[in-house]
């Protein structure tokens, strides 16, 4: 009886004073700014009348004329895919072979999670200091295997310049894969890989038929959780080129922010990031329903 | 995975080699910090062979090391970056405060409550952690304009909170969900109220996850770029952002700017070794039980 009325309790407890704080700094911080961005898109600062004014749907049209845009996106896609596909096969073949008892292994571990807490524009700065063309370590090391031409800096040279931006992210970001992938390896069952052994398959059968399988689920959220960092790319492309050399690192965010904020075009950076916004949106809820991960 | 000696030596061995790539920036890094300008511009590059100086750190955070000790003394020249550090320490700290205050509330309710909708809101609360920075900072840029609260702690403090929300929540979600409702039942058979419920039974319970969502919140917040980039102008200034302006006319501090950056990765470090049991959940926004 008495259990039955707490269970009416429990049901009936209405939660809006617990969410309420939660739904106004959403609303103000999140809504507020969708709506803006969006009555921007159809505006425009004019800096000889220094004001705002309705331009229509301009910027959107702009936005389909220009070349740097599309190209700013096919770089956005680039890094993102070239990103990820590295950090999952270095991230899974350190996690495999780090899935270990021995002496030694849970310090590497912890030394791993390091490159997880330096802010990515200080990492930036590390990787433009060993990509100087004159006294960087990591272009010294190439140029002396003959890799680099001295005449041709990583980062001013506009065919690699992307990679030495993906250097950096694939760097502080592959760890934070190994982490992940761990915990997945370690909390599989053991059965599968004992009737695996008696049956005589082979290590790269075993991975790719029991370890990748039961992994599926942990896979798919890191891709999420990373995917969605690397769409928004900006802090790495902003202190190690800022877009160039010509527009070669342009990620959306950056060429986003710049205008807004360098050239003052408001209303057509306003329409950028509204664009950004739409994509990783769209592509991270497809991905969750496809792959469906569950919160 | 027992294999022979060999094997597992070779897997030994395989293992240190890879972390210390891994690991070699970041000891390059620190080394530039206690390099002289002219060995960090060595050619070839000085990996272990320099004269070790403190100058570094002297000029950035007014430490020397004398005969007679650390000595601190504060110092007034352009790298003089202890107020930053300042900065970025106390925007950390109270963005983390109040993101874990309104996360935990919230993610009671999404845990124990039943409401229609429950679903639908945390996925909203999921797609607001899609948002770019950049879509943001920008209106917000001109909000924060008309408010005065560009160059402020409150404006970084409630910026930065609300880029921790989402995450907050998820994980204390989760967290939460790992204890088991019936306590809560009994004790409102027992005739105790939600929130004290909340506060004397489910908060001390979940001590451990808490703990975890505040360092995540914290180095979240201490290694944010974009909006500390956007949102303050000279008298609030993270490490972040002033570590990508130690750039000269007569070229880049870089043994400066490594003393900063050294300096300021062992703070978020060690906290993050202390809640290492909860980190994978913490960086999967907490769909992932370790």
């Amino acid at each position: 009886m008495r259990v039955a009325q707490a269970r009416r309790f429990v049901i009936s407890d209405h939660p809006l004073p617990w969410l309420l704080p939660l739904v106004a700094i959403l609303l103000v911080f999140t809504v507020y700014p969708l709506i803006y961005n969006i009555w921007l898109s159809f505006h425009e600062f004019v800096p000889r009348r220094r004001a705002i004014e309705f331009v229509g749907t301009e910027n959107w049209v702009q936005l389909w004329n220009d070349t740097r845009f599309w190209q700013s996106l096919v770089i956005t896609f680039t890094y993102f895919a070239i990103a990820l596909i590295f950090e999952l096969v270095l991230g899974m073949a350190i996690a495999l072979l780090l899935d270990s008892d021995g002496f030694g292994f849970g310090f590497l571990r912890g030394v791993l999670t390091m490159t997880l807490v330096i802010p990515p524009a200080i990492v930036g700065m590390m990787y433009l200091l060993m990509e100087d063309p004159q006294f960087g370590v990591i272009s010294y090391l190439l140029q002396s295997i003959g890799l680099l031409n001295s005449n041709n800096p990583i980062l001013a040279t506009a065919s690699t310049a992307l990679a030495g931006v993906l250097v950096a992210e694939i760097w502080q970001w592959t760890p934070f894969m190994v982490l992940i992938f761990l915990a997945g390896l370690r909390a599989l069952p053991p059965e599968p890989y004992e009737a695996a052994m008696i049956d005589g398959a082979s290590a790269f059968q075993i991975f790719r038929r029991i370890t990748l399988p039961m992994m599926s689920k942990v896979i798919a959220i890191a891709v999420l959780v990373r995917g969605i960092d690397l769409f928004r790319v900006f802090d790495y492309v902003f202190v190690m080129t800022s877009g160039g050399p010509g527009a070669s690192t342009y990620s959306l965010s950056l060429y986003a922010w710049q205008q807004t904020f360098s050239f003052v075009k408001w209303g057509y950076g306003a329409t950028l990031s509204l664009v950004t916004l739409v994509i990783i949106l769209v592509i991270a809820n497809l991905f969750i329903r496809i792959a469906k991960v569950r919160w | 995975m027992n294999g022979s000696f060999s094997t597992r030596m070779l897997r030994t061995i395989a293992a240190w080699v890879v972390v210390a790539i891994f690991f070699f920036p970041i000891y390059y890094w620190t080394s530039v910090a206690f390099k002289h300008g002219n060995d960090i511009f060595n050619r070839p590059p000085k990996l272990f062979a320099f004269t070790p100086t403190f100058d570094n750190f002297q000029k950035v955070f007014g430490i020397s090391l004398g005969s007679g000790g650390i000595t601190v003394t504060p110092g007034g020249g352009n790298f003089y970056m202890a107020p930053r550090v300042w900065d970025s320490i106390v925007i950390a700290t109270l963005s983390t405060v109040l993101a874990v205050a309104i996360a935990t509330l919230a993610a009671y309710a999404l845990s124990r409550m039943n409401f229609r909708g429950r679903h639908s809101f945390v996925g909203w609360v999921l797609s607001t952690r899609m948002m770019p920075p950049v879509a943001v900072a920008v209106p917000m840029f001109f909000i924060y304009k008309n408010f005065g609260l560009i160059d402020t702690y409150t404006g970084m403090v409630l910026i930065h909170a609300l880029m921790n929300l989402p995450l907050a929540v998820l994980l204390m979600k989760s967290f939460f969900d790992d204890i088991p409702s019936e306590i809560d039942e009994s004790a409102i058979v027992d005739g105790a109220s939600r929130f004290m419920i909340f506060r004397r039974i489910v908060l001390p319970m979940a001590k451990g996850g808490i703990a975890a969502t505040a360092v995540l919140c914290f180095i979240f917040s201490w290694t944010e770029f974009l909006f500390a980039l956007t949102l303050t102008t000279t008298s609030v200034k993270t490490v972040p952002v002033v570590s990508s302006t130690f750039v000269t006319s007569i070229g880049t501090a870089w043994g400066n700017m490594a003393a900063l950056g050294a300096a300021s990765i062992i703070p978020a470090f060690i906290f993050i070794l202390l809640v290492q049991k909860h980190l994978v959940r913490g960086l999967t926004m907490g769909s992932l039980k370790q």
